[in-house]
């Protein structure tokens, strides 16, 4: 047999034939993910750098690309973070798996360091030419401009052409990929798809974007919030194996294990210490130093800590968008007419925390949303839009298991619901579990779907308020015309065939809107009370607000826009000219709160309403 | 049988529209409450013969949701009353464009128009609900479907609308049948000759075989052709053979479950969608003949396992399944023969057809009819 040389290859050689592994598998592809790197490390950016992100987006078309059917396309991704010291630019943009972010367990966007130099690596094999990058620090008079290009053989970032230039903003970065590719814009793929997520997901975000042949178009941040990204937690012991928690040790140096154990874990207390030894495990190991120990020790006290019941992780490093903010987010989609939103109290899925928000929105524009077709679904990973293979995805698995038609959406059998709906859903966490390196799909693992499903329940319960006031609404409105067509032709065609005197017919025509009139009034006193009880579910929010409760996360309810029509008063005004009677308003209706009320479907009512169940 | 009376239904009407008047002026909610044609309201004895409506009954009330179809009700009321009162006669789906004539010509009653046949279709059954009457006593005629008869020793005498009386011997019509009509009320049954039996076979086809073949020659029978599941003609037909020839009746048919639920047992004991006219529509009478399970073995038939995608007839199964918990035809012990043959069905799950005796002797093609006639002579059917 004869003996074949082994050789070994470096990260960067690996990734530079495997790029369809993380983003780069078609040509439409490549745009996007090249986009959505170079905004992903924007907005990171500019958070850690605790500014609000104004980020400006240019996509153009520069003509035929080197591959066969692409073409040569201009990306280029500015920001007004703190921008990045010279030295460190070649690493950023040129190196795989060179993060400042890796393992640290923060809910960045980025994490592993590897779609950046991805992108500057595609440049290079379809252009020739990598990342040009322009970075200017606060420290730094001038900005550095260079291209960045990845040393393929070695993994390391090249810096060409570098020359100092002058630059019209104190801090930030600019990056420009010429790249071969195809550009996308609409479909859930598209450019626009993602960068009106972004927009969603973001509301402290200002971002300016041109398009090809388009205008530069401008999304105004709707908060001046910034995102506190909180600081990662030490790790929980039940979420290492063995040789990652003998490396754990390493970080510590000399310590006695028992004090390694309480510093270097998440949960661990004298009272767990306790545990471990009643468990069984000898005193004198756990009084050893961690340099000192052994593999066998490792193993020993490794067993006994997983035997040992702990806390589950903490939550206090996960992110949350805020309803509020998600509430403003929500009007960037379009118009409109009402929408529901949610944010979860963190938890525990997987022993990883999770923080799951949701926003459901009925849309006014059908052409862009078909009220025949399936609902839009909007996922997002730790704030970054995903884009394909949805199919698979714990999202879309939790969409489908909910039983939407309980809150009056169509649902065809274990699928999506139908109707001019936005789903959004926003899945926070360090350590979201995706099931490709390109981070497209999240993984459904059985408690993460059951907690995505609980938020959209609660978002669906919510938005079925405002839809049964239209259906009852509507129910009314349907009432009131029947009694109007039909009861004159009922009672002539019955005394036409019974040849009865007109007498007798007036009579029979005041009998039956007496009748019938009965009916009338208990579908608008159904739909007074449907009005009343959406109020009260609203109003109950905004008085635990006025009290200073904490368990409630910002509650309140605000109209931005209200119905045209007073419905409870106009129903009640025709049904008594039907019936030739008053008939009594209640006291709210009398009031104008109807103002407020009632929402036929075909009526646009821009309710912003929410609560926070989640948090309670 | 309910006498043939033109003031009937007029009288009727005018009751329900009377009562609906008087609760109107007194502001009462008129409840309307009409026999509910159901399996779960169907009802056998022996001694009857056929399936008969139980005590259920299906509520109306007039209130907003149910004013509309009320509404219709009474203006489709108005026009079969007007056609009974000419003797005009229509099928439904005339009287479905008659009714958008109506609509078309009174933009007042625009609210009532109709979508499509099968809306004016409920309400034309919604009446003959609430008057418990049949559709023909309206007027309205299906089409005479099926029924073909031919005898060499039959006559019908029929009475005319105007009273005169028309004559017709089967033996002079040559090879054309005598076509029933949907309302065998009006005519007359009477024999040449003493006639041995009636044969009523599932296929048209088959029956004109049979005929062309000179079964009627050799025998005194009659020979009727099914055409499928019977339409009113063909059952008012038969319970016309029955009653006034007193003759013996077999039915020859497939043996699969969808023929003797669907054909068979309406034939024999009307259906549940028709409990209130069953007794008109049914001739109890009627024996199995076949083709019956042990023929298959007795002749080496050929037969065929019932196919998958045959949707039919896997219905039919599920569906024979079904009628032996809750049939009370089928449940009956004077009917055990036939659940017997359902049971055979559901676990055999073959078929066979009715045609299937031309495989017996291929070149003789008298050969279905001896078979036929040598099972009446024996006793061999259900």
């Amino acid at each position: 047999m004869a003996t074949q040389k082994i050789t070994s290859s470096s990260t960067a050689e690996y990734f530079s034939k495997n790029l369809q592994q993380v983003g780069f598998s078609s040509q439409t592809k490549a745009v996007l993910t090249t986009l959505k790197e170079s905004v992903d490390n924007a907005l990171d950016a500019c958070e850690d750098g605790g500014l609000l992100p104004e980020v400006s987006v240019e996509i153009e078309k520069l003509g035929a690309g080197s591959l066969k059917s692409a073409d040569k396309i201009r990306i280029k991704v500015e920001d007004n973070g703190p921008g990045i010291h010279a030295d460190m630019i070649a690493a950023v943009f040129g190196e795989y798996l060179a993060s400042s972010k890796f393992g640290r367990g923060r809910c960045s966007r980025g994490q592993q360091g590897i779609g950046i130099s991805a992108a500057t690596t595609w440049a290079q094999l379809t252009n020739a030419q990598g990342a040009l990058v322009i970075s200017k620090t606060k420290d730094m008079r001038k900005a550095v401009k260079a291209f960045v290009e990845v040393d393929i053989k070695h993994n390391k970032g090249v810096l060409k052409n570098r020359e100092t230039i002058d630059w019209d903003r104190p801090t930030g970065v600019s990056v420009e990929f010429v790249i071969d590719g195809r550009i996308m814009l609409n479909g859930e793929g598209g450019l626009l798809s993602y960068l009106n997520g972004t927009a969603l997901v973001n509301p402290h975000l200002t971002l300016k974007y041109k398009l090809p042949d388009e205008e530069w178009q401008t999304i105004e941040r709707v908060s001046n919030v910034i995102p506190q990204i909180p600081g990662a937690t030490e790790p929980h012991p039940h979420t290492m194996k063995l040789g990652e928690f003998i490396a754990h040790s390493h970080l510590f140096g000399r310590m006695k294990a028992s004090a390694w154990l309480r510093k270097g874990f998440s949960r661990v207390s004298d009272g767990s210490i306790a545990e471990i030894k009643k468990a069984g495990l000898k005193s004198s190991l756990l009084e050893k130093h961690v340099d000192a120990l052994a593999e066998p020790d490792f193993r020993g006290i490794y067993t006994a800590i997983q035997n040992t019941p702990l806390m589950a992780p903490s939550t206090r490093s996960v992110l949350t968008i805020g309803e509020e903010a998600l509430s403003k987010a929500v009007s960037r989609l379009g118009s409109v007419d009402f929408f529901s939103v949610v944010t979860r109290k963190p938890t525990i899925c997987d022993f990883k925390p999770v923080e799951v928000e949701v926003a459901v929105a009925r849309m006014l524009d059908s052409k862009q949303y078909d009220p025949e077709s399936g609902v839009t679904v909007l996922r997002f990973a730790n704030r970054v839009p995903l884009q394909f293979d949805k199919s698979a995805c714990a999202i879309v698995k939790a969409i489908e298991t909910v039983n939407w038609r309980a809150y009056g959406l169509q649902q065809p059998k274990d699928s999506i619901p139908l109707g001019p709906y936005v789903v959004a859903v926003s899945v926070v966490s360090p350590f979201i579990k995706f099931k490709n390196a390109s981070k497209e799909t999240i993984d459904a693992s059985d408690e993460l779907v059951e907690e995505i499903r609980r938020a959209l329940i609660q978002a669906g319960q919510r938005l079925s308020r405002h839809i049964r006031r239209e259906e009852k609404a509507n129910a009314l409105e349907e009432k009131l015309r029947y009694i109007e067509q039909f009861c004159p032709i009922l009672v002539e065609g019955i005394c036409r065939i019974t040849k009865a005197s007109d007498s007798r017919k007036k009579k029979a025509e005041e009998g039956i809107i007496k009748i019938l009139g009965r009916d009338a009034r208990e579908a608008e006193k159904d739909l007074k009370e449907a009005h009343e009880s959406l109020e009260e579910h609203l109003e109950s929010g905004a008085v635990k607000r006025a009290s200073g409760d904490e368990d409630v996360i910002d509650t309140h309810m605000e109209h931005l826009k209200v119905g045209k029509q007073e419905a409870p008063r106009a129903a009640a005004k025709r049904l008594a000219k039907i019936s030739e009677k008053p008939v009594a308003l209640s006291k709210s209706a009398k009031a104008g709160k109807s103002k407020k009320s009632v929402t036929p479907a075909n009526q646009e009512v821009f309710d912003f309403a929410k609560s926070a169940g989640g948090r309670k | 049988m309910r006498p043939s009376n033109d003031d009937l239904i007029p009288k009727l009407s005018k009751d329900l529209c009377l009562r609906l008047l008087e609760d109107l002026e007194k502001a009462r909610r008129p409840v309307l409450l009409a026999t509910k044609c159901a399996l779960d309201n169907a009802k056998y004895s022996p001694k009857v013969g056929y399936l008969t409506p139980g005590s259920k009954k299906v509520r109306t009330e007039l209130n907003v949701s149910s004013v509309k179809k009320m509404s219709r009700a009474v203006f489709m009321l108005e026009v079969v009353l007007r056609n009974i009162d000419t003797g005009a006669v229509n099928t439904k789906r005339e009287l479905y464009y008659i009714a958008k004539g109506e609509i078309k010509h009174n933009p007042k009653l625009k609210p009532l128009d109709f979508a499509d046949q099968n809306e004016s279709d409920d309400i034309i059954d919604f009446i003959c609900e609430m008057l418990e009457c049949y559709r023909e006593e309206l007027n309205c005629y299906a089409n005479d479907r099926g029924g073909q008869t031919y005898s060499q020793d039959l006559v019908v005498t029929e009475t005319m609308t105007d009273g005169t009386k028309a004559v017709i011997d089967l033996s002079k019509l040559g090879t054309s049948p005598f076509q029933p009509k949907n309302r065998p009320q009006n005519l007359k049954l009477s024999m040449k000759k003493k006639i041995d039996f009636a044969l009523i076979v599932e296929s048209e086809g088959t029956a004109n075989t049979l005929v062309a073949n000179g079964f009627t020659r050799r025998h005194n029978a009659i020979i009727m052709g099914a055409q499928g599941v019977p339409s009113n003609a063909v059952r008012g037909w038969a319970k016309l053979i029955q009653d006034q020839l007193k003759v013996p009746m077999y039915f020859f048919g497939d043996l699969d479950a969808y023929t003797m639920q669907n054909i068979f047992r309406t034939l024999k004991a009307g259906s549940a969608a028709s409990l209130i006219r069953n007794s008109d529509y049914s001739a109890p009478d009627v024996k199995f003949l076949g083709v019956l399970p042990e023929d298959i073995k007795k002749y080496e038939l050929n037969d065929y396992p019932v196919k998958e995608n045959d949707a039919q007839e896997v219905r039919a199964l599920k569906k024979a399944d079904d009628a032996l918990k809750n049939d009370p035809f089928f449940q009956d012990r004077r009917n055990k023969g036939l659940a017997a043959i359902l049971h055979w069905l559901l676990k055999n799950k073959r078929r066979c057809e009715q045609q299937a005796y031309f495989s017996v002797n291929p070149r003789d093609p008298q050969m279905p009819e001896k078979i036929i006639v040598d099972k009446i002579k024996k006793g061999e059917f259900v």
